[in-house]
Parts: structure tokens; C-alpha cells; sequence
């Protein structure tokens, strides 16, 4: 139900942005995902997957994002990254920078939610799923932090934590829509796993339809 | 009884002594020797047998304990590195975080220091340090606080490794913790893999003590140890701990090119030492490892040596009851042996002495009776030319009655010095043993006959009655002239000593050894005992004789040529009434009785 709300709350907050500058340009495309290993998953479900110390996805998908400068998240609402049948939901978590994520224990089972990750190092210690306040971290560098549960050790999570506002995640095809850009020069990156991220730039006038394949 | 000859026939019986004793001695030396050799061998062998089984039994405990201990920690370190916070400090790019995040999970591996482990057995199990390595084997310096244990950093270099391996393995490393002596420290390497995608991503490299051979019963003496890099790590305590013991270790391990399987020999502070060492850390990540076990031989040398003296105190005392057996062995079997050379060597002096005698006598005899012969001769002649110059006169018939029977007289004398003669003669050749024989049957009845002939033609005046008892078909073996010879003498005797109207028996009887001839006579007197043993020598005559004709040969002739004939003339009977002669000789076989 939270969550349901908040995505509706953030959609709310992305058209009052479009309407607000009435200059947004929109990017949409096809990323050219990395071959998918293994049998091709139906639903649309993914897990992250850590190969030479590398984190992707599994199925491959990829996080589109415009770079600039930006200015920090003022007041972003929380984001949620459950802990639900001894999986990160999502497991994949885009945020911008400044974003508060609650990590609520929807198991009935401890959880230990910790992170050696360089952009954000944390513990949680253990906690229950109806532990009050919801244990929450605080996003603030950009930079990929792997989630594991110190208990569980197959759990794996990733949190992107990105300095833009700007950001989608592919779908498993790789297509993506980027809406509500403002116009200006940017760097259109695209990130397929905590090594790759390919870039580019991209030039977007007001209420433009930028077509764009990547890379 | 000491001969002239004693002494070095002694001599020879000391030798063959000797050579008797020695042959014992020998016969006990030999396998005295020979036991006491075998039972060395044997002794050794299984001296080094027993302290290789002991070698091997300490070891297989060793290993055993070591195995536990490694299977143990290989279990919990497994365990250990699926942990989610060593995982993610390898796979997050958080180095720093590793060791803190291993602490809490090694801590109680750490907990006992080993100064302050109460017992042995939680030792065992405690590391006194452990580390990290990367993937790529290179050491992961731990943070300050890490109570990773503590090293100094140049030895801590000496953990890296060119490879990690894939499997848990042991390895040694001679060590010098930060301000400690160098030590030896058994390591267990780790590898560490990442659930989830099983990529060797670092390795945990963990250092014990190393373990000790515990329980060989080899007693204090024993060393134990182990071979690192041509150094022997020995025990802290025992005769072993020397450097000196340690650095001819290594030179007697060095010659042989390293410790290797199997055992070796040396010596060492003057004492010879069975070294058996065996690989400690099959695949050893780091320099091979030798376990070392060092027993002395000293103990078993001086049993050796006290089973040598045993061998050879029995072998001496088996030595000395064979000396003396054969002491008394070769004088029981010398004895008869000395007798026999001393019998033999009498003997052959006698003999010799007899022979050298012998010579002598038939020398002389030869002499004598080349004499005799000579002289008969020399004599025949003259008194031949005496008679013939007699009867020369005689016959000229020129002298008158009285000097005519002189003359006869003398030339009856002729005659009775040729039949001297005759007979030395005879006897002569008789003892030059020249007379060869040739036998015949002869009849007794014959000779007898024919001498009764003659004896009546001498008879004379005495008117003897003559009993003759003789059968007519006896015959002996002999040759004719001498037994006629024999017969006449006897007969002769007869006559002579008898009285007037006396009488002569003559009795020939056939019996088992050959033919008897008796010949009797009434008697003038007994011959005197003191005279019947020399009656039959050479010109003997009897006392009553002096008026007998006669000249002592007849009965010694009559004697020796029965004995020439095989048999003998013995005086049977001579007492006051009677003389009796009995004389024997061998039959003529029948067949061969009559000559062809």
C-alpha cells in the first residue's frame, strides 16, 4: 500500500515538474543489453548477481540516467527496499542522492541489513519485521552499494544512488522513457553493471522526442 | 717306561695334541662367531624395526591429530568464509573492514594464547595468528586492532603465495613473531570462495603451533623434530635442543641430500643417532617439511655390546669346557695313540735289533759253518791218506800178530774220524741251512729193517733181543739217507747203552699229527736228571759212557734232522730199568707214497 503510494506520489511529483517548466523533453530508446546468460526468465522479475566482483542483473537490465548539475533532493519522500521471502524487493533500487531508504523486514524471520560498500558503509543490526521505526539509511553519495543480509548470505541487493533526478531502469528488452527532461546539454549514462556505465551526449531542446538507441 | 726314543716321540703326541685342541676350538669359535654375528644382525634389525614401528605409530597419531585439527578448522573456516561480512569485505571493495569483520569469528579460534592455554589439547586448536591473502595470493596487511595476531611485517611477506590453492593445505614456516625468536608454525591455507558466483576470492592462511610427536615410547633420549629448509626445528628440551645437535642434523640430512623418506645414520655430541624422517605436509603450499625423529643408539649399542660380551663370555666358557673336553678328548684318544707309536716304535727297535742280531748270528753261523765244512774237509783228506797208508801195511803183512791188530785197530779209528767227519759235515750243512731236502714217501718198516741189518752186523758179543712192533705199509715223508741216518743213530744208542742180554723194542704207531717211532732199551743206568737236557747237544755224552764208543754226535744229528723232517726226538723214558726214545715224523701222503 506504501509503496503503491509513493510511486503514485512520485509520478504526481514528475508531471508537476513537466507542467511546471512546460520545456520537458523526453529520450526514448533501446539499450543493447549484454547477452543474458541461462534460460530467459518470463516474468519480469530480476535478481543481482556479483560475477568477479562485479554487481549486475540477471536478467540484464540497465539503468538510464541524465548527468548534470543538478541540484541535491530537497525533501525526496522515502523509498522502500523490502525484505520479503529472503529477497531484497526491489533488488534493484535507483535513487538520487539525499533519498532516506527503509528497509522494512516483511519476513518472519531476523534480518541483518549491512553494507561494506564504499559509497555507504551501514549496519542494521538485526531486527523483526515489526520492528518500529523502520530501519532507514540514508543516501547521500552517489555510487552503487551492494545490500546483503548478514544472516542470509545469498540475499543480495543494489541500491544506484545517483546525483540526477533523471533515471529509468530498462526493461528486460532494454527499451526505456526518459520524460520530463529539462532542455540543455547532458551526459546520457547508462549504467549496465557497478563496472559499466557507458555515456554520452545528448543535446535536448524544449518538448523534444529524442529517439535514441544505446549504446 | 722312558725309551731313548721317548722324547721325541712326546713331541709328536703334544703336536697331535694340538692340533686336536685346535681343531675344537675351532669347531666352538666358528659358531660362536657365527651366532654371535646373526644375533647382532637380528638384534639391530630389530632394534630399528621396533623404533621405526614406534617412528610410524607416533606419526600416524600425529597425523591423526593433525588431520582432526585440520578437518575441524577446514570445517569452520568454511563456514567462516561464507560469513556475509567476509564476503563482503572481499567482494565490496572493503579490504579495510576484512579483519574486523573476521574478528569476531576467529576471535574464540585466537582466544587461548598459547602461554595461557591450561591444557594441551585446546592448544591445539588454537592459531596464534592468521591472515588473508588476496586472489592473487598477495598478504592483505590487517588493520591495527585486528588482533589478526601479531607479526612481524617482514615475515608476514613470507605467508604470500604465488597461487591460492583450490583445497585446504598444510605447509610449515619457520617464523619470528614481532619481538620472539624464530619459531616454526604449522600453517593451514584456506581458500576462500564466493557463494555466489564460487570465484576464489581470497584465501585464510592460519598459523598453530606446530604438533609435536607426543607418546613414542622411546624414552627420553628420543628427538624429535622437524625439517625445515635445511634447519632441524627440534624440541625445546631434550639432548637434541643443542645447536650443535641441530647443526650436525642438518650436515648428516644435507649429505644425504635433504631428510627424504626413510632413515638415516649419524652422529652427533658423541653419539650415533637413527633418524627416520617422513613428509609432514603432502602438497605443502610452502617449503616441504620433514618430520625428524632422532633415537640414540646408545642404548641399543650398549646392549649390543652387552649381548657381545654375553656371546662371548658363553663362547669363552663353551671355549674352556672345550678345552678341556678336548684335553681330556685328545688324551684319551692320544693315549692309545702314543701306546700304539710307542709299541710300534719298540718294536721296531727290536726288530731291529733282532735283524742287526740275526746278521750277526748268520754271520757267524755262515762262518762256523764254513768253518766246519772247511775243516771236515781239510780233515777227510789226511785221514784217508792215514788209512790208506794203514791198510798199506797191514796189507805187506810184514809186522808181527801183536803190531797187526794194532794196525787194526788204528784203522778202525780211520774209520770212526770219518764218520765224525761225516757227520760234522752233515751238521754243518744242517746249520749253514744248506741242506735241501728231498722228500719221499719212505717205509719206516724199510729203514728199520735195514738198520736192524747193520745193528746185527755190530752186535757184536752183547746178545740183544730185539722187539720190533711195526706195521709193514707205514710210510714218512722224508728223505732216505737222513732218516735212514736218524733210525741207525737211535738204534745205535740202543745198543750202545744197554746191558748185556739186554733188549731193544721198537714201536712204529700211525697217529694224527704223523707217524711215532719208539725206540726202547733196557738201560745200564738212568740218565741223571741234570744231563737229559743236554743229552741232544753237540759232543755230549753222558757220564756212563766213558766206556761207550761214541763221540756226542749221534742224538744232536738224529734231533736236528727230525726237526729238518718236521718233526722232533724227544728221550721219553730213561729211569733204572729202561731208556726210551720217541721219535716223530710226518706221513707220506698215501697217493704220492711210492715216487714215480
Amino acid at each position: 500500500m506504501k509503496i503503491a503510494h509513493t510511486g503514485l506520489m512520485l509520478i504526481v511529483a514528475g508531471w508537476l515538474a513537466l507542467t511546471a517548466t512546460g520545456t520537458a523533453a523526453t529520450i526514448e530508446g533501446r539499450v543493447t543489453l549484454p547477452k543474458t546468460s541461462g534460460t530467459t526468465v518470463v516474468n519480469r522479475r530480476y535478481e543481482i548477481v556479483s560475477s568477479g566482483g562485479v554487481v549486475s542483473t540477471n536478467p540484464p537490465v540497465a539503468v538510464v540516467y541524465l548527468d548534470g548539475d543538478f541540484p541535491p533532493a530537497q525533501a525526496t519522500p522515502a523509498v522502500q527496499v523490502g525484505q520479503k521471502d529472503l529477497r531484497f524487493v526491489p533488488q534493484l533500487l535507483v535513487v538520487q542522492a539525499g533519498t532516506r531508504v527503509e528497509f522494512p523486514n516483511l519476513d518472519n524471520t531476523f534480518h541483518n541489513i549491512f553494507s561494506y560498500s564504499p559509497a555507504k558503509r551501514f549496519d542494521l543490526g538485526r531486527y523483526r519485521m515489526d520492528e518500529k521505526p523502520v530501519p532507514a539509511v540514508m543516501f547521500d553519495t552517489p555510487g552503487v552499494v551492494v545490500l546483503r543480509c548478514e544472516i542470509h548470505e545469498h540475499m543480495r541487493g543494489v541500491i544506484l544512488v545517483l546525483a540526477t533526478p533523471h533515471f529509468t531502469i530498462t526493461d528486460t528488452e532494454g527499451n526505456y522513457r526518459l520524460d520530463g527532461l529539462p532542455a540543455g546539454t547532458y551526459r546520457l549514462k547508462t549504467w549496465l553493471d557497478s563496472r559499466t556505465t557507458q555515456e554520452r551526449k545528448v543535446e535536448l531542446g524544449a518538448n523534444t522526442l529524442l529517439r535514441l538507441d544505446l549504446p | 717306561m722312558r725309551l731313548p726314543f721317548a722324547s721325541g716321540f712326546t713331541a709328536e703326541a703334544a703336536r697331535f695334541q694340538w692340533r686336536l685342541l685346535g681343531v675344537l676350538a675351532l669347531v666352538v669359535l666358528v659358531p660362536a662367531t657365527i651366532v654371535l654375528l646373526v644375533a647382532r644382525h637380528n638384534m639391530t634389525r630389530e632394534e630399528e624395526h621396533r623404533r621405526e614401528t614406534e617412528f610410524q605409530v607416533s606419526l600416524a597419531l600425529l597425523r591423526n591429530v593433525q588431520q582432526n585439527r585440520h578437518a575441524a578448522l577446514v570445517e569452520r573456516c568454511k563456514s567462516l568464509a561464507t560469513k556475509s561480512r567476509i564476503q563482503a569485505a572481499l567482494e565490496d571493495n572493503a579490504e579495510d573492514l576484512l579483519y574486523l569483520s573476521a574478528r569476531d569469528e576467529l576471535r574464540d579460534l585466537l582466544a587461548a594464547a598459547p602461554d595461557t592455554a591450561a591444557r594441551a589439547g585446546e592448544s591445539r586448536r588454537t592459531a596464534r595468528f592468521y591472515r588473508f591473502l588476496d586472489a592473487k595470493g598477495r598478504l592483505l596487511v590487517p588493520e591495527k586492532g585486528a588482533a589478526a595476531g601479531e607479526l612481524a611485517p617482514a615475515e608476514e611477506d613470507k605467508l604470500s603465495l604465488a597461487a591460492l590453492p583450490d583445497q585446504p593445505r598444510l605447509g610449515y614456516l619457520a617464523l619470528r613473531p614481532a619481538d620472539h625468536e624464530a619459531e616454526l608454525f604449522e600453517m593451514i591455507v584456506i581458500p576462500i570462495f564466493s557463494t555466489e558466483s564460487g570465484r576464489k576470492l581470497a584465501a585464510l592462511v592460519l598459523g598453530f603451533e606446530p604438533l609435536r610427536l607426543a607418546g613414542i615410547p622411546g624414552g627420553n633420549a628420543l628427538v624429535n623434530g622437524i625439517w625445515l629448509e635445511s634447519r632441524a626445528h627440534m624440541a625445546a628440551a631434550g639432548p637434541g635442543s643443542s645447536p650443535e645437535f641441530g647443526r650436525n642434523l642438518a650436515a648428516a640430512l644435507a649429505t644425504t641430500g635433504g631428510p627424504g623418506e626413510g632413515r638415516h645414520y649419524f652422529s652427533a655430541d658423541h653419539e650415533s643417532w637413527l633418524v627416520f624422517s617422513q613428509r609432514l605436509d603432502a602438497d605443502g603450499v610452502y617449503a616441504p617439511a620433514y618430520e625428524v625423529c632422532a633415537f640414540p643408539l646408545g642404548s641399543m649399542l650398549e646392549r649390543q655390546r652387552t649381548l657381545t660380551w654375553q656371546i662371548i663370555g658363553a663362547g669363552a666358557a663353551v671355549m674352556l669346557l672345550g678345552l678341556v673336553l678336548s684335553y681330556f678328548l685328545s688324551y684319551r684318544l692320544s693315549v692309545p695313540v702314543e701306546r700304539l707309536a710307542h709299541d710300534s716304535e719298540v718294536q721296531r727297535t727290536m726288530r731291529a735289533e733282532a735283524e742287526a742280531a740275526l746278521e750277526t748270528t748268520s754271520a757267524e753261523l755262515d762262518r762256523t759253518a764254513r768253518f766246519s765244512a772247511n775243516a771236515s774237509h781239510q780233515l777227510k783228506t789226511p785221514v784217508a791218506v792215514m788209512r790208506a797208508g794203514l791198510e798199506t801195511l797191514q796189507a805187506r803183512g810184514t809186522l808181527g800178530e801183536a803190531d797187526s791188530h794194532e794196525l787194526e785197530a788204528l784203522i778202525h779209528q780211520t774209520y770212526r774220524i770219518s764218520s765224525v767227519i761225516e757227520d760234522l759235515l752233515l751238521l754243518s750243512r744242517m746249520d749253514a741251512g744248506r741242506l735241501r731236502l728231498d722228500l719221499t714217501a719212505v717205509s719206516l718198516s724199510d729203514l728199520i729193517a735195514s738198520a736192524l741189518d747193520d745193528l746185527s752186523a755190530l752186535a757184536g758179543d752183547q746178545e740183544l733181543k730185539v722187539e720190533q712192533d711195526c706195521p709193514p705199509d707205514l710210510h714218512i715223508a722224508g728223505e732216505k739217507r737222513y732218516t735212514a741216518l736218524i733210525v741207525q743213530n737211535l738204534l745205535e744208542n740202543a745198543r750202545k747203552y744197554n746191558r748185556p742180554g739186554g733188549s731193544i723194542r721198537i714201536t712204529a704207531r700211525e697217529n694224527a699229527g704223523g707217524v711215532s717211532l719208539t725206540i726202547g732199551n733196557t738201560a745200564l743206568r738212568p740218565i741223571p736228571a741234570d744231563v737229559r737236557a743236554h743229552i741232544f747237544e753237540r759232543f755230549h755224552r753222558g757220564a756212563q759212557g766213558e766206556n761207550v764208543p761214541g763221540y756226542g754226535l749221534g742224538l744232536n744229528l738224529a734231533r736236528e734232522l727230525a726237526r729238518l723232517h718236521g718233526g722232533d726226538l724227544l728221550l721219553v723214558r730213561s729211569d733204572e730199568a729202561w731208556t726210551e726214545f720217541a721219535v716223530s715224523f710226518r706221513s707220506a701222503p698215501r697217493m704220492e707214497g711210492v715216487p714215480a
